[in-house]
């Protein structure tokens, strides 16, 4: 037991670890990227033809691995009713069908995602003038998959914790 | 209809909205016999939407100014300007939470990096308790129609209407929110009409002085954005990267190591609308080409036929809207819905703009979900409902504003060119 715990915490941290380094850069190239832009057309009067479609691709990155992060931190928007006034016990068992909804939604896009991905491969479609447009939108069913992976541990956890409510706090100590 | 009462269900239990509204545009998508795969064509269209880099590049601005020693920057300045006049304090708090809000995007944060140094500061001052609790927790919401707030930007971008003129409309709006809840806390505390200190000019002198790094901020910002020297994104880009460099490495408030940290946390948030934001772009496509908008105007014109009455109805809606939904998701889901309805009954885009965001802004304040009230019941440790009494004569007095900015378009549209 102490064995698969130790290697999902860390996983945990390594995952975390990732997403930070992954957002630090993406919003300090978007950052610096935006400037020099600004800086080339106010003294140069000139911009590279790319960088406003690598900006937006930088924001799509953000958006699905701030998303990853957020499923990490249970920070979705939902309408929060439940936690704030039913006691934490009785909206366990929402929970459970909420997380399972959310962990079969994500599977489903991820799997149309990466089926459109496939398609994109055959057409040879492009980004950013020359660049395989499937590099770019890989993230995509990647972050679902992992959205997908959060959802169901925490609906796995809450399961746990409902069936065997014991057991499951002697596994977080 | 099964299927679809059941996702309300599902939302209404706490399921992710992301999945909820990917799952209805998935039945309508089905329905019509339209491969699946375009839902996610439509959510890689956030790659394709102008101007939407603007909304990480702010909040972690916000993130960062919250995080440093700003705000208690903010209040010295405001109360060294504002402390002398009567009941001082009331008013340097909502000047104070209206600029920080606008500045970090109506997110909460204001409450939390704010209210932790007001609340306490009114207490002091002899302002009745409940007063301080319901002035701290609206304040938290209050610079929502200020550019350049991220539901501003939002908006803009959904309603794909000029951003730079959606910030012009909401000044007046905004001032008039900021007077009357000013003019009712004087009102209040009319028998405790001490002013925080005496004018000094050696004081402002001195609170300017040590604000002197943040001092350029709203001038950039708002100058360059007014002026049209620069766009909305770049601005924030600009913003950004002025903040990170004073506050960590000039200031050093914030130490490199916790960067990312902040970074992560401010993300969290955006990553959460924008995805949203994606997988909405799929469910509108599909209750536009399906007609929805229309339908729902045919059935609005059998009890509806002016303009005047329209608006009333909508501000119901928006009333219930915005104590359910948090105010990104209601932008994103419902504007494109009900923006070619109230086209027809006459109502300016803008002044639909500002008029949306302003009824949402009462929801910040409504159970069951009003943010605002959360999170102020977390950080003074008062109960929901003790925090949503004090938070109410607030609530009315908005309410009676968001009224006058509905029926009076010329307010939102007084500084727009024409």
């Amino acid at each position: 037991m102490s064995e698969t715990t130790g290697l999902a915490d860390r996983l945990e941290r390594w995952g975390t670890a990732l997403e930070n380094a992954a957002l630090v850069v993406l919003l300090g190239a978007m950052m610096l990227l935006a400037v020099a832009q600004i800086v080339l057309r106010i003294f140069f009067s000139f911009g590279f033809s790319w960088a406003d479609e690598l900006v937006k691709l930088f924001v799509l990155w953000i958006a699905l691995i701030a998303s990853v992060a957020a499923s990490r931190n249970n920070r979705h928007l939902r309408i929060d009713v439940l936690s704030h006034f039913v006691a934490e016990k009785y909206s366990r068992i929402p929970r459970i069908i909420v997380d399972a909804f959310a962990a079969f939604m994500c599977a489903v896009l991820a799997w149309h995602s990466w089926r459109y991905i496939q398609l994109s491969i055959e057409f040879d479609d492009t980004v950013l003038v020359d660049f395989p447009a499937w590099i770019a939108y890989i993230l995509l069913p990647l972050s679902l998959v992992l959205m997908c992976y959060r959802f169901l541990l925490q609906c796995g956890s809450n399961l746990l914790k409902t069936f065997r409510p014991d057991e499951a706090d002697g596994e977080s100590e | 209809m099964i299927l679809g009462a059941l996702l309300v269900l599902l939302a209404v239990f706490g399921a992710p909205l992301f999945t909820v509204i990917a799952a209805s545009a998935m039945i309508g998508y089905q329905r019509e016999g339209i491969d699946l795969m375009a839902i996610a064509i439509e959510v890689l269209g956030i790659a394709g939407m102008p101007m939407l880099s603007a909304i990480p590049l702010f909040t972690f601005a916000g993130y960062l100014l919250s995080k440093s020693n700003a705000p208690q920057r903010l209040v010295r300045v405001t109360s060294a300007i504002l402390g002398w006049m009567p009941g001082g304090l009331a008013l340097v708090a909502l000047a104070a939470c209206a600029f920080f809000t606008a500045f970090t995007g109506a997110s909460g944060v204001t409450i939390i990096a704010l209210g932790a140094i007001l609340y306490p500061a009114l207490k002091q001052d002899g302002y009745p308790d409940n007063f301080n609790l319901g002035l701290v927790t609206t304040s938290g919401s209050l610079g929502l129609l200020f550019a350049p707030s991220l539901p501003l930007i939002l908006y803009g971008v959904v309603a794909e209407i000029s951003i730079d003129d959606l910030f012009k409309a909401g000044i007046l709006p905004g001032l008039l929110m900021l007077v009357l809840l000013g003019g009712y806390s004087l009102w209040i505390n009319r028998h405790n009409r001490q002013p925080l200190k005496l004018f000094s000019w050696k004081e402002v002198a001195a609170a300017l002085w040590e604000s002197k790094w943040e001092i350029p901020l709203p001038i950039f910002v708002l100058g360059g954005i007014y002026s049209g020297f620069f766009a909305v994104s770049e601005a924030a880009a600009v913003t950004a990267l002025y903040v990170l460099v004073v506050e960590v490495f000039i200031l050093r408030e914030i130490k490199l190591g916790e960067l990312p940290e902040v970074m992560r946390e401010s993300m969290l948030l955006v990553g959460g609308i924008l995805i949203i934001l994606g997988v909405s772009l799929a469910s509108t496509n599909y209750m536009i080409d399906a007609g929805v908008p229309q339908q729902l105007l045919a059935f609005i014109t059998e009890f509806v036929s002016s303009q005047a009455s329209f608006l009333f109805l909508l501000f119901l809606f928006l009333l219930v809207l915005g104590a359910i939904l948090d105010i990104f998701s209601a932008i994103v889901l419902v504007v494109p819905l009900i923006l070619p309805i109230a086209a027809q009954y006459g109502v300016n885009d803008f002044h639909l703009g500002i008029v949306f965001l302003a009824a949402m802004q009462l929801g910040y304040l409504t159970p069951p979900v009003g943010l605002n009230l959360f999170i102020a019941s977390y950080r003074f440790d008062r109960s929901i409902m003790n925090v949503y009494a004090a938070t109410f004569p607030f609530l009315l007095i908005l309410m009676v504003s968001v009224l006058i900015i509905m029926y009076w378009a010329d307010l939102s549209l007084w500084l727009l060119p024409r």
